[in-house]
């Protein structure tokens, strides 16, 4: 298995299904779309951090794997479901920007962090393309979060942002120490939870889920 | 000791089921904290009788980095100071207090005055950098809410954040000279070098050790309200309760005395003599401009307030001199300096504590802190009168009382300079010690202003209302401070003999053995053919004069006659027409007035009889600090200026906020490879 694995370098077949689910993001008009390929995108991650276990015969990764699909896979989707359903919005996610100039701006960011990392400083990792792919899903969830109006979107950039910087620092220290991990996603858990709050109150307080309207808050 | 802090707790918890009871609440809170301030106090006077060291290392705090005490000679003696004032304060503060029963809930008063004693009892104690810069800061904080008190009016608010606003840059530098040493214990690699233990022990390289020091003593004075950071003391101890005003200026200056001498003498050791010339120079400012402030205020705490600067100016104006001393190697003579700045240390915390212990008086019977609505109180006052002008006595350095004493001695250590060999030292230390004798002079002037103004002569109030004595507990507490200001003056020999061990800890030499040569009644500091004084003959002396002057004046009926006063035969003298404190002060206002920034206005109203009379004059006159005007005045502008233009920056859009970090990243991204 370990060599049919290496063979098919999976492990960049995997990486590349991240970013590019990371890129769809730029072409979904709705919400629940966003939710759909954040799931696929986490579950990509525990396959990928799996097939690093089964590579370096670490018994830990396995279960850094399954947490993930528990956490990212499974529970964080279904509490976004569920605020979705609470605020009740219009489900579309009412960009700044047309998406095809959207797309094209995160072709550009991958292609600048292909250029940029080119050098590589970083030879520890298991997969050079693992660390550009995880700083260019880090960059294009940010490109999403700047560019959408709803509070959920935010949320959802956050959270692919999350996935880009655990994917960066699996990639170059094979997986950190579990506690860490745990620590990792039970923040996340509870970012989730708190900011899917802050957004059924915005939508109370502002009648809109637009954080246009956060504006009146300046001083 | 620990003794002490467990009164403190016992009182905090106290406070939380006293809350209910407010009278109750007083008595009891400031009967423990008073108990409290007496252990310390004597645990301290004990420490430096015995010449011993504690220490204990407390396992709290940050992982690996416990907190260290120690109590050592100096710790002790500024600890007995504290203690000593915080319990007349305590006493004084029982009736005090209780004005404020049914104006406002006094539970904040008493918790956070118990913080803020706790906290000074921690800052001397702490051997560690972290465990001084909590305690230091609690300190800090406390007072703010101390000075807050009152906060309905706008002009408290201002002062507490000024206040703590200067507490929090001074508190800064602090931290940063901490730094600096510590990074020399360990060559800059860890943390180990917190504790004073490993200070005291490094090498101090010339350059850093200097910039440790200048951030050291611009932090400190920043508390001690050397000038030109002294603006926020006459801000905030006007408007702070007085038995608060009284700790502020009393004691809560003197732990960054005691925080430059810890630094500069223990911690550094080693210093050269410029050093010691730029300590004298502030002391020396201080001291002058301070006194000439003072001179101007007529409110009669802004007053004593100016008065702690020009204190503290002469405590570093000693202080500087050991330290030229100690540099040169003449070890005596720094000894004798030092003696000089703690023992107006100890002097300035009765005095001062007990003259706001008596402006806290006079407010609490006449509601008012302006000198010119006051006059004539010692008809009514005659306790709270006496106890002042004990004060006005000791702060004007008149024999036999105390102040007297320790400025003698800064005179003894200025005339023993000739010693030095630096040509500039010589310029400088004789021009120090004429701007000396002037601020002497001047504080003389600036309290029999104070006193004049306030008790003697006429009530200048439009509408007096019925004036009472202070209750007992004040008239005790201020009864002990002026006690305390008589002995301290009548037996200096024993306090010098009982000081010994600290400057033999600070500056390796004693001057006890030439001091009291020829026994109790005798100061003389080096050589008796040099100079000498006999503070208990000097008493008797004054005792006798007055008592014959008494008793011839008193002794036939028939000798003091009482009439109305002589007007050079015009008929309509009102009490307005007495000297009041603006007019008091007015030549001196003519001669230094450079120093200001004054605004006269002088309005002619029209006459309102007939013309023949002469028109009724309005006078307004606005003293302000220059240094307000030099100093701060331009960095809050800039300040707002630059606020104003970061500003722009905030858009209250989080993408905005989102572009910022990614246009960031992008930057650093490419040109970072």
């Amino acid at each position: 298995m370990k060599h049919w694995l290496e063979t098919y370098s999976i492990i960049d077949f995997i990486s590349v299904g991240i970013l590019l689910t990371a890129v769809t993001l730029n072409a979904f008009k709705s919400i629940e779309s966003y939710v759909k390929a954040y799931t696929i995108n986490s579950w990509l991650l525990a396959g990928l951090i799996a097939v690093v276990g089964v590579l370096v015969n670490e018994s830990h990764l396995y279960m850094a794997a399954v947490l993930t699909v528990l956490t990212k896979g499974v529970l964080i989707p279904i509490i976004i479901w569920r605020i979705i359903r609470r605020m009740r919005v219009a489900h579309e996610v009412t960009p700044y920007i047309s998406n095809t100039l959207s797309l094209a701006i995160s072709g550009i960011l991958v292609a600048v962090v292909y250029a940029s990392l080119q050098g590589g400083i970083f030879v520890t990792g298991f997969s050079r393309d693992a660390l550009q792919i995880s700083i260019a899903v880090i960059l294009i969830s940010l490109f999403i979060m700047i560019t959408r109006k709803k509070a959920l979107t935010m949320v959802m950039g956050l959270l692919f942002m999350e996935n880009g910087l655990f994917l960066a620092g699996f990639s170059l220290t094979f997986g950190m120490p579990t506690i860490i991990e745990l620590g990792v996603l039970f923040d996340m858990l509870m970012g989730v939870i708190i900011l899917g709050i802050f957004a059924v109150q915005i939508k109370r307080v502002f009648a809109s889920a637009d954080l246009d309207k956060l504006t009146v808050l300046k001083g | 000791m620990a003794a002490s802090f467990a009164a403190l707790v016992l009182l905090l918890v106290l406070t939380i089921f006293l809350r209910r009871s407010q009278r109750l609440l007083i008595t009891a809170g400031f009967s423990l904290a008073g108990l409290a301030s007496f252990l310390a106090a004597g645990a301290g006077f004990l420490t430096v009788a015995q010449g011993m060291t504690f220490r204990i290392v407390v396992p709290l705090g940050l992982p690996d980095l416990p907190f260290h005490l120690r109590l050592d000679v100096l710790s002790g003696y500024f600890l007995m100071i504290i203690g000593l004032l915080a319990l007349f304060v305590s006493i004084y503060s029982i009736g005090y207090v209780r004005g404020f029963l049914g104006v406002r809930p006094v539970t904040s008063l008493v918790v956070f005055s118990t913080f803020f004693l706790a906290g000074m009892f921690l800052v001397v104690l702490a051997d560690d950098a972290l465990f001084f810069m909590i305690a230091w800061e609690l300190m800090a904080g406390a007072s703010y809410y101390l000075v807050m008190f009152e906060d309905e009016r706008l002009e408290n608010r201002r002062a507490s954040f000024l206040y703590l606003l200067v507490a929090h840059v001074g508190a800064i530098a602090i931290l940063l000279s901490f730094g600096i040493l510590a990074g020399l214990t360990t060559g800059f690699q860890g943390f180990e070098g917190y504790t004073f233990d490993a200070m005291r022990e490094a090498k101090h390289p010339q350059a850093l050790a200097t910039a440790a020091f200048l951030l050291a003593f611009f932090g400190f004075s920043a508390k001690a309200g050397v000038i030109p950071l002294h603006i926020w003391l006459p801000e905030a101890h006007p408007v702070a309760p007085s038995n608060v005003s009284a700790l502020m200026s009393g004691v809560m200056l003197k732990t960054a005395i005691y925080g430059m001498m810890r630094v500069i003498f223990d911690l550094i050791g080693v210093f050269p003599w410029w050093w010691g010339a730029l300590v004298l120079v502030f002391g020396l400012i201080s001291a002058v401009l301070g006194v000439l402030y003072a001179l101007l205020q007529h409110d009669l705490k802004k007053l004593l307030a100016y008065s702690s600067v020009e204190n503290i100016g002469i405590i570093l104006i000693s202080m500087g001199l050991s330290m030229i001393f100690a540099s040169f190697g003449l070890t005596v003579l720094s000894a004798l300096a030092m003696i000089a700045a703690l023992y107006h240390t100890l002097n300035h915390a009765m005095f001062k504590g007990l003259l706001f212990m008596g402006a806290g008086t006079v407010l609490h019977a006449t509601h008012e802190r302006s000198m010119e609505k006051m006059g004539g109180l010692i008809k009514f006052m005659p306790w709270t009168s006496a106890l002042f002008l004990v004060g006005c006595l000791s702060i004007a350095a008149l024999p036999p009382f105390n102040g007297f004493v320790s400025e003698w001695l800064t005179y003894q250590a200025f005339l023993l300079s000739p010693a030095l060999t630096n040509p500039l030292l010589n310029l400088l230390v004789p021009l120090g010690a004429a701007l000396l004798a002037l601020t002497s002079a001047l504080a003389a002037a600036l309290f029999v202003k104070a006193y004049g103004v306030t008790f003697l002569g006429h009530r200048r109030s439009r509408h007096p209302a019925v004036i009472h004595e202070a209750p007992w507990s004040m008239r005790i507490a201020m009864s002990l401070a002026a006690l305390a200001c008589l002995a301290l003056g009548i037996f200096p020999t024993y306090l010098i003999h009982w000081m010994d061990p600290i400057t033999k800890f600070l500056v390796g030499d004693t001057i006890s053995s030439s001091a009291a040569g020829f026994g109790w009644m005798w100061l003389t500091p080096i050589a008796h053919d040099r100079a000498s004084y006999s503070a208990p003959v000097v008493f008797v002396v004054i005792l006798a004069v007055v008592a014959i002057t008494y008793l011839l004046l008193h002794s036939r009926a028939g000798t003091i006659r009482r009439g109305p006063l002589w007007g050079c035969g015009f008929e309509g003298i009102t009490s307005r027409m007495q000297y009041t404190a603006m007019s008091f002060s007015m030549p001196l206002r003519r001669i230094f007035g450079f120093l200001f920034s004054i605004k006269e206005k002088v309005h002619h109203l029209p006459p309102t009889t007939h013309s023949a009379f002469p028109g009724r004059l309005q006078y307004h006159l606005r003293v302000r600090d220059r240094a307000w005007i030099w100093v701060y005045q331009p960095i809050s502008d800039a300040s707002f200026w630059i606020s104003r233009r970061i500003g722009r920056m905030q858009h209250g859009r989080i993408q905005v906020y989102l572009i910022y970090s990614f246009v960031t990243i992008i930057v650093l991204l490419i040109f970072s490879r």
